[in-house]
């Protein structure tokens, strides 16, 4: 499949031909190819995040909310920071945020297209609320724990990290290529937008280390956190 | 009600009940610490009483519009009202504040404060999720320290609710509602349990509401714990508009920790970097910080020891510490993080032990203390500064044996008690204020610092413009010039402080202008913001007010400004159109309410007096640093940073600043009791007529 490491053809041109020949049915921005095999461009952005890094102020959270729903809440965030006071470092944190899989099965698992690849926001993989009939399929498609998709109980719809695209309440464009408002608001820049899409492969391809030389000169470390792995 | 929940949780522990009081009558004090007097006020039958273990007391644990937000270092700042304990001569009503995730996780569980009366007739904790409220037994954690009572209650819930792909599910009025994270617990250790005069209140690792003595409050009402978990949200007026303030404050205001300032001025633009009185453990760290904070002031590290120590739990044991290892500041460090932690499990607060150690010491050093003396104790004296004494003492002070034993009303109680109470009169103890330590910041030098004080309740611990201290002797301790010069300084300071102050001169803290008008209005300026801005909004100390930064063009801070000024994020929330100024009015009529507490307590303006030495001696040793610079004009009026030690305060002036002080806040100068016209002026006629049942009610002018 093109698109895997040592391809020597891309994704995009391999999708774009597809199209031209009028051989596959689009389901936003993916391509449902005979036998039910959807194909999904890369979307052109990505959340890396540093969990050594990390203050687990929350405000990555509370502000994602806001932006998306207007609110401020932990539960309505598409961005999960989890800690635990007295662990030691850097386990006392997780980071868990949405991937932009590659293949993404919570795209896969919709059966009303709401959960698609929005091919005028960068491919990122969206839901489209107005769709979604709250089945959580795609909650449960999806791979990581915890998941990535939130189940919203007063809208009755299922939630994900979109990249900022629908954020009634950023005054600024968001999206990829645009501002992601949990970027943007970190006090101590443990998250960061890429638009190279991480390794799919290794366990820690979204974790990188943005701890630069300025963190050394508060007293921090900047070794990477999966060096040995 | 944007900002507000609207309910209200009160807790009878006499009767085992609970009951909800709609928030809508007490949004005019804006949260936290106004909310919370308001509710003492109402709730409180008997407004008498002048210790805070009495059955009758009422604790008020209050969020704000801003718990639970991103308003930058306000979202999990919590406040705590009631009687107090240990204060001296009597424990007034009183306040502490804590930071952590609990006031956060009180809103989306669906309250704005919680209010605590009665006692339990067994030990219980309050484990309340979303709307379900349970009375519960404590007897399996009673006795246990904070760390492991919270993961026992950790523990105790998530086996009790259901997991789902990673997510709990709580059940919500509107269905179920799912959470990632922890329960947020605020407990009491072994020193709570056991009354101790000194015993506070502790979440998470390292959240304390240490001054007051509330741990000893809920001690008397055998309560160790209680348990929020919400998945609720706060709502917001003009959430775009709290966004983007927020993007401002980053932007315009705050510290940037990959590119940091080594000689910035100012509290919100401070990189964010663990706060320790030693050595980092380990560089293998985060700095961690409360909920919504801008820049974290304490660590987490991979050493199993030390997380979230921080500030005075670094500073009380430092020099015995540094003393025993002999100047290995590694070994140093592990004591002192170590000894702090140990602190925090046992539930103690640790800024009266610094002061209150060196005096012990010198006791012992005297012969008046140690086996077989005067003063019984048979702790190992000759190892102060060991990790194996600080393990004794604190144990001793947690369960009230040893010299822990005379300890559990107070400290300067304890100085009467063994006849030592000239060492209070003469400084050996130096307890200046209402029973409780010198801060750092001795009020014949800082002059706000003592006067607020003294006019509230106990010490201030606002440190707005206790940045100057630190900024500027920072600088002349390595022979650097300040960043900013005195004048300039003052001039960016004082052009804040509307309509309070009008003039630079209210910074000049020299001899000449010390009991001055401007000074004065420096003072009222400060108690007002903070008791609204800081106790109320629960705006974090530490950040706020931001008065001066020199990450800006012209060196002013966020405080007031139109882009991430106090007002701006309140106004965000709530939807309101509230001026700073505003805010402080609110201020004002909170200290008034306050002061009509301690009037019914039995405070007359007699008893508002500092311990003999802050006006018999000169202030010759500071604890801190060997000098104390703050901008001053001379005889030419110019001005310089100027060491202002060396002097003491004069009894009959500063009684003359207190009739000036009380006329202002219309109080009666005679005894500092409230009169009718203020109070009705404000609002708080129904206040007025309990004073006057009482008759206390202060003369009109």
């Amino acid at each position: 499949m093109s698109g895997k490491a040592g391809s020597t053809i891309n994704r995009r041109t391999f999708l774009k031909a597809l199209g031209a020949a009028g051989i596959a049915a689009s389901a936003g921005g993916a391509i449902l190819l005979p036998g039910n095999l959807l194909v999904m461009p890369h979307s052109e952005g990505f959340l890396v995040v540093d969990m050594g890094k990390c203050m687990g102020c929350g405000t990555c959270m509370t502000t994602c909310s806001l932006t998306h729903h207007g609110k401020a809440s932990l539960s309505l965030s598409r961005i999960q920071i989890e800690q635990n006071s007295f662990a030691n470092w850097p386990d006392d944190i997780t980071m868990s945020i949405c991937r932009q899989c590659k293949d993404a099965p919570c795209v896969s698992a919709c059966p009303v297209n709401a959960n698609h690849v929005d091919s005028e926001n960068g491919m990122v993989r969206r839901i489209d609320p107005d769709r979604c009939i709250g089945c959580m399929q795609c909650i449960a498609a999806c791979p990581y724990l915890p998941k990535r998709l939130q189940w919203d109980p007063v809208q009755r719809k299922v939630q994900k990290c979109d990249l900022c695209v629908d954020t009634p309440y950023l005054k600024e464009k968001g999206g990829p290529g645009n501002t992601q408002a949990c970027v943007k608001v970190c006090p101590v820049g443990a998250i960061a937008f890429i638009d190279k899409m991480p390794d799919q492969k290794s366990p820690h391809g979204y974790e990188v280390n943005l701890r630069g030389k300025g963190w050394e000169k508060t007293g921090g470390s900047r070794e990477d956190l999966h060096s040995k792995s | 009600m944007f900002g507000f929940t609207g309910k209200i949780l009160h807790i009878n522990l006499t009767t085992g009940t609970s009951k909800t009081i709609p928030t809508e009558k007490y949004k005019r004090w804006g949260g936290g610490h106004g909310m919370g007097s308001a509710l003492f006020w109402d709730l409180c039958e008997d407004k008498t009483i002048t210790d805070g273990r009495d059955s009758k007391n009422v604790v008020c644990i209050a969020t704000s519009p801003f718990s639970g937000t991103n308003v930058p270092s306000a979202g999990g700042r919590c406040e705590v009202v009631g009687v107090g304990v240990g204060l001296y001569p009597v424990s007034w009503f009183t306040r502490s504040n804590f930071g952590g995730r609990f006031s956060a996780t009180m809103k989306y569980a669906g309250w704005d404060a919680i209010v605590i009366s009665g006692k339990a007739a067994q030990p219980v904790w309050l484990d309340i999720r979303n709307d379900s409220v349970n009375i519960r037994s404590a007897k399996d954690i009673w006795g246990k320290d904070t760390k492991t009572t919270q993961e026992s209650i950790w523990q105790t819930v998530e086996e009790e609710t259901e997991t789902i792909d990673g997510w709990q599910q709580l059940p919500t009025p509107k269905g179920s509602g799912y959470s990632t994270q922890k329960p947020a617990v605020l407990a009491i250790g072994p020193a709570g349990e056991n009354q101790v005069a000194t015993a506070c209140l502790v979440h998470d690792a390292g959240n304390g509401a240490g001054q007051g003595g509330f741990g000893a409050v809920w001690g008397s009402k055998n309560l160790k714990a209680i348990s929020f978990y919400g998945t609720g949200s706060v709502e917001i007026a003009d959430p775009a508009a709290l966004v983007q303030a927020r993007f401002d404050a980053k932007e315009f205001y705050a510290g940037d920790v990959d590119n940091p300032d080594a000689s910035h001025w100012g509290p919100f633009g401070k990189p964010a970097k663990p706060v320790l009185f030693c050595d980092e453990p380990s560089k293998k760290r985060r700095t961690q910080s409360c909920q919504g904070c801008i820049n974290g002031c304490r660590g987490r590290y991979d050493i199993g020891y030390g997380n979230e120590v921080s500030c005075q739990e670094t500073s009380w044991y430092s020099s015995f510490a540094q003393k025993w290892v002999k100047g290995d500041k590694q070994k140093a460090s592990a004591i002192i993080m170590r000894s702090g932690e140990l602190c925090n499990r046992l539930g103690i607060n640790t800024y009266p032990l610094g002061e209150g150690l060196h005096w012990l010491e010198h006791l012992y050093h005297e012969g008046l203390l140690g086996p077989d003396k005067a003063i019984s104790s048979s702790l190992d004296w000759e190892k102060i500064g060991s990790p194996e004494f600080a393990e004794q003492f604190l144990q001793a002070i947690a369960t009230g044996n040893d010299i822990g034993k005379d300890l559990i009303d107070g400290w300067v109680q304890a100085a009467y008690k063994w006849g030592r109470e000239e060492d209070h009169k003469t400084g050996k103890l130096q307890f200046p204020y209402w029973g409780m330590p010198e801060h750092g910041y001795d009020p014949r030098a800082e002059l706000e610092w003592g006067f607020e004080t003294i006019m509230c309740d106990r010490d201030m611990n606002s440190h707005c413009f206790n940045w100057i201290f630190w900024q500027a002797n920072i600088s002349i301790l390595f022979g650097q010039r300040p960043f900013l010069a005195a004048d300039k300084l003052a001039e960016i300071v004082t052009s804040k402080l509307a309509p309070y102050v009008d003039s630079p001169a209210a910074l000049d803290y020299s001899t000449p202008n010390m009991y001055s008008d401007d000074v004065m209005q420096l003072t009222r300026w400060h108690i007002h913001y903070s008791r609204f801005w800081k106790n109320s909004t629960l705006l974090c100390d530490f950040r706020w007010a931001d008065l001066f930064n020199t990450h800006t063009p012209d060196s002013h801070g966020a405080t007031g400004s139109e882009k991430a000024g106090e007002h701006v994020f309140w106004n965000a929330v709530t939807g309101d159109t509230m001026s700073l100024a505003d805010g402080l009015e609110i201020g004002k009529q909170i200290w008034a309410l306050d002061n009509a507490i301690w009037t019914l307590q039995g405070r007359h303006r007699d008893v508002v007096k500092f311990a003999d030495y802050i006006y018999d001696q000169p202030f010759t040793k500071g604890e801190l640093l060997p000098f104390f610079f703050w901008p001053c004009r001379d005889e030419k009026g110019e001005w310089h940073y100027q060491d202002v030690m060396r002097r003491s305060l004069d009894r009959d002036k500063f009684e003359d600043w207190k009739s000036r002080f009380y006329t202002l806040e219309g109080c009666d100068p005679e005894t500092g009791w409230p009169t009718r016209t203020s109070l009705a002026a404000m609002d708080l006629a129904f206040v007025a007529d309990e004073l006057e049942k009482n008759q206390r009610i202060g003369k009109e002018g």
